[in-house]
């Protein structure tokens, strides 16, 4: 044994902590930090800040508050956005558990054209499905004007019941697919115990299977809440004299563009408080009510009676056939000759070539603004999930939480944020298409994040020790070892991105110009001057852009529809 | 080049519980040594902290007297085998054997005549181009032994190599592995719950239990000369058995008696007279006597049970004590096969009964 050990001196040891500082990780943990400072916590604390501030000298500094909740105006959006939230949300659980539990336990026909309509319709936007809804529905819709000529009034598709109508159908996927993933969570034999105990099949259901299902269907209610309560684009189209939150917080930034959004931003205060709410409660509730199963034999395929298994195709498929409608007649009326709002029974390709010499730009804008917030979305997501899972501690738990929380932020939000922190010299940004980059990035990052993160964490760490211990150093590993094993989870989640990303519409609303329009801004501006012809080509359009990244994941990939959740 | 490792008052703590517990031991330059201990011991740890991938909560680690304890881990140029291989599994098996020397921007050439070289040596050179989910388990460790060796390490670290691999791969790979080493002269810490791996392959062995070493030596004298109880019921097959010394005699042997009123004379760490302690005695030292007649040692009992292994028998003899106790006989041609029921009585010679203080049991 060596006695004569000369202990290392202080100076040296202090060199060498300082010396870690500059290496790899640090220096990205410190780079993501500031990434996500300057795009979220940054925008998200002006507009708290300009919420707090008064017009006048003197006032109390909850006037816009106080103002807020003493105006019907104001006020009344807020209950209304419950109101639809709440109801769209009960409906959609209602129409989508049942759903889900036919299509996964009953060998009912044509299975995976229903799991392709539910994924064509959980990634249409929402507000192509709202307005080809009024195309059918509208005062002088298709099928109002067909009822109306044998004296069949239809209800209207304007004001909460449209409203709540449509974002049932738009956002009952959620529940079915998570629904779907739960189901094959539980065990056959938790089923078989509870029949054989003497409970019938309903029973079942309600006594053991639903409680099991609790985690998925409690987050799916609130995904659908979240969902239903920052949407814009539907109450914009379908809302006319009911208003909702985020429609007014639409409104309130129009009119106050130049000046100081105050107003806007408190609204947009109280929404992020509603949704962050809503994220914690899921959370909250999902580690409440989890069982931690996991199916060694999942639950199997029924052959119920002939009448049961009829019965549950038809509610099956007069569903989806409601659900796929809007988007049918979106690509069927961008083939028909229009006439203003009116659309004949004339086949023609007119619309598209009306689009054709003014589609390039917008369409151009779409592409490059996408890629680039999707690659970027890949390369600072899996940086920050590396860090997250690797490298744990109170740092990595800080930018676990403030990635997540950027999740909880709506679209809209986060474009008044993005407009009041970037809209003066030195950082005039508003109107660039930095700046809407800037916007879907860190929209999508969580999602990026989250998705890398769970592939690494199946990822045995020696593979990485092995090329550190072989002299590759940190950066060097992460480039030549994790990059490549992760390859795969990265693509997909790229392509999941791509995808989410070309029909954003809240956000884009907020911060493009006309130079920097998105193929979805063309679409609302088509809708709102009446061109429905021409406003459905490009809506045929952005839903083959929107798909066709999900058929390539689900082709070649073999990832399946619950990737999409 | 190859270098000695000191290991200097080494402790390493998570939160509350310590996972090496002042571990202080030098390894010579060229030694094959071997950390052996059930999971949990503290030797995967140690070994992590020689790699450089933790760093210990205090002491010091020294290749060839020089402190390493700041050399971040792609510098200490150790080479380590991992227990489920980490190869990489998108290069083939030569770019898995380049990439340390690519990391060290070595030339072209040398990169070359390097993997050839190595792949060789494992005998692997006719897969250069294959791909790892292409290779056995067997061959998939020996892409990673050779690129552990390509690089000519300071130190090569082994962390349960073996144990992902069948019965007849482990048998193969210990002495592929050993001779290699010896070839190469290469200063290797080897990792293994496996005492037969142990024994097999080490220079020296240090057995370790909750973060301790609990006696280091040569495999011989691990196996025959346990320095703790922990050490004799973990190393082979013992009886244990509870008993007081009687009296010490100058020779430094003890008299004992066990349950039963059975007499033993041992070796051991038990001095004084009147005191309990524990008995280890291995199966195979026990002899086989005449029953009958009054001598100062030996121990009566009755055969209750025997267990034909082929090459072995094994006696279950009772005697009195809580559990029977249990003989090992080579099998041999034409030899007496003892009937269960008949009386026995079994020699101990002094060597094979090492005595310990009680309260050591792990």
């Amino acid at each position: 044994m060596t006695t004569l050990s000369t202990s290392p001196n202080a100076p040296g040891r202090m060199q060498v902590a300082i010396g870690r500082l500059f290496d790899f990780w640090p220096l990205v943990t410190v780079g993501a930090l500031v990434i996500t400072t300057l795009l979220l916590l940054l925008p998200v604390y002006n507009i708290i800040g300009l919420s707090f501030s008064g017009t006048e000298a003197g006032k109390s500094v909850f006037e816009n508050y106080a103002m807020f909740f003493s105006e019907p105006y104001y006020y009344r959006s807020l209950i209304n956005s419950f109101i639809v939230s709440l109801s769209a949300t009960v409906l959609a659980l209602l129409v989508g558990i049942p759903a889900a539990y036919f299509v996964s336990r009953y060998n009912i026909w044509a299975r995976s054209l229903i799991k392709t309509i539910v994924v064509l319709t959980f990634v249409s936007p929402p507000f192509i499905g709202s307005y080809s809804w009024v195309i059918l529905l509208g005062r002088s819709g298709v099928l109002t004007r067909f009822f109306g000529e044998y004296g069949i009034p239809l209800p209207s598709i304007y004001g909460a019941p449209g409203i709540i109508f449509v974002f049932t159908l738009q956002f009952f996927p959620f529940v079915f697919l998570l629904v779907s993933s739960g189901l094959k969570s539980i065990d056959q034999s938790v089923e078989d115990a509870a029949r054989n105990l003497g409970s019938g099949e309903f029973a079942t259901f309600v006594k053991v299977i639903a409680p099991l299902l609790l985690p998925s269907i409690t987050t799916a209610g609130l995904l659908v809440f979240v969902a239903a309560f920052t949407d814009l684009g539907t109450p914009l189209i379908l809302g006319e004299k009911f208003r909702v939150l985020p429609l007014l917080i639409y409104g309130e930034f129009v009119n106050d563009f130049g000046g100081q959004p105050v107003l806007a931003s408190t609204l947009s205060v109280l929404l992020l408080a509603v949704t962050t709410g809503a994220l914690l409660l899921q959370r909250w509730l999902s580690a409440r009510f989890s069982h931690a199963t996991s199916a060694i034999r999942p639950l199997t395929m029924q052959e119920p009676r002939p009448a049961k298994r009829l019965a549950a195709a038809a509610y099956v498929y007069c569903l989806m056939a409601v659900a796929i409608l809007p988007l049918v007649n979106i690509v069927i009326s961008s083939f028909l000759k229009a006439n203003g709002p009116v659309l004949t029974a004339q086949l023609s390709l007119e619309n598209y070539r009306r689009i054709a010499g003014t589609i390039s730009r917008p369409l151009w804008n779409t592409i490059l603004f996408t890629s680039t917030a999707t690659l970027a979305c890949a390369v600072v997501g899996t940086l920050i999930a590396y860090i997250i899972v690797r490298r744990p501690g109170r740092i990595g738990a800080l930018l676990d939480t403030i990635v997540m929380f950027s999740y909880a932020v709506p679209g809209i939000v986060l474009g008044v944020g993005l407009v009041v922190t970037y809209h003066h010299p030195p950082f005039a940004l508003t109107g660039t298409a930095l700046i809407l980059i800037m916007a879907y990035f860190i929209r999508r990052l969580p999602f990026s994040v989250r998705s890398s993160a769970s592939s690494l964490q199946q990822l045995s760490r020696d593979t990485e020790e092995a090329s550190v211990n072989l002299g590759a150093g940190p950066a060097v590993t992460f480039v030549k070892v994790t990059v490549p094993l992760l390859s795969m989870a990265i693509l997909s989640g790229v392509l999941l991105t791509w995808s989410n990303t070309i029909r954003e519409l809240s956000a884009t609303l907020i911060l493009q110009s006309g130079s920097t329009a998105t193929v979805s801004i063309e679409i609302f501006n088509e809708v709102v001057n009446g061109n429905f012809g021409v406003a459905s080509a490009l809506g045929s359009v952005l839903i083959l852009l929107t798909f066709l990244p999900l058929l390539v994941l689900f082709t070649f990939m073999g990832k399946n529809e619950e990737a999409l959740v | 080049m190859t270098t000695s490792v000191s290991i200097d008052s080494v402790t390493k703590r998570f939160g509350d519980s310590t996972a090496v517990d002042n571990v202080s031991f030098d390894i010579a330059k060229g030694e094959f040594f071997t950390l052996l201990g059930s999971s949990g011991c503290g030797k995967t740890t140690l070994l992590r902290m020689v790699a450089g991938f933790m760093r210990q909560t205090s002491g010091n680690i020294r290749f060839d007297g020089k402190i390493i304890d700041d050399v971040p881990p792609h510098q200490r140029n150790t080479g380590m085998v991992f227990q489920n291989y980490a190869i990489f599994p998108h290069l083939t098996v030569f770019d898995n054997v380049a990439y340390g020397l690519r990391a060290r921007r070595r030339g072209k050439a040398e990169i070359d005549r390097e993997v050839k070289r190595m792949l060789e040596l494992v005998r692997l050179d006719h897969l250069t181009h294959r791909r790892p989910r292409e290779l056995s388990g067997g061959q998939q460790q020996r892409v990673v032994l050779a690129r552990a060796m390509v690089i000519q390490p300071d130190v090569l670290l082994m962390d349960e190599p073996l144990s992902n691999l069948d019965t007849e791969m482990r048998i193969h790979l210990r002495s592929e592995i050993r001779s290699l080493q010896r070839q190469i002269g290469i200063t290797t810490i080897y990792v293994t719950h496996d005492q037969e791996e142990a024994l097999l392959m080490s220079d020296r062995i240090a057995v370790m239990s909750r973060g301790r070493i609990e006696q280091l030596d040569v495999p011989h004298k691990i196996y025959a000369e346990p320095k703790t109880l922990f050490v004799a019921g973990f190393i082979g097959e013992n009886n244990l058995l509870p008993g007081t010394v009687i009296a010490r005699d100058a020779d430094g042997s003890s008299l004992i008696e066990l349950p039963g009123g059975h007499r033993v004379r041992g070796m051991g760490g038990v001095d004084a007279a009147g005191q309990p302690c524990l008995v280890s005695i291995r199966p195979q030292d026990i002899d086989l006597g005449a029953p009958g007649g009054a001598r100062e040692t030996g121990i009566d009992g009755t055969v209750t049970d025997i267990q034909f292994l082929g090459g072995t028998v094994k006696l279950l003899v009772e005697i009195g004590a809580d559990k029977p106790i249990t003989v090992s006989l080579q099998g041999r041609r034409g030899m007496d096969m003892p009937e269960a029921g008949s009386p026995l009585r079994l020699d101990v010679p002094l060597q094979a009964v090492r005595t310990f203080k009680p309260e050591a049991r792990a």
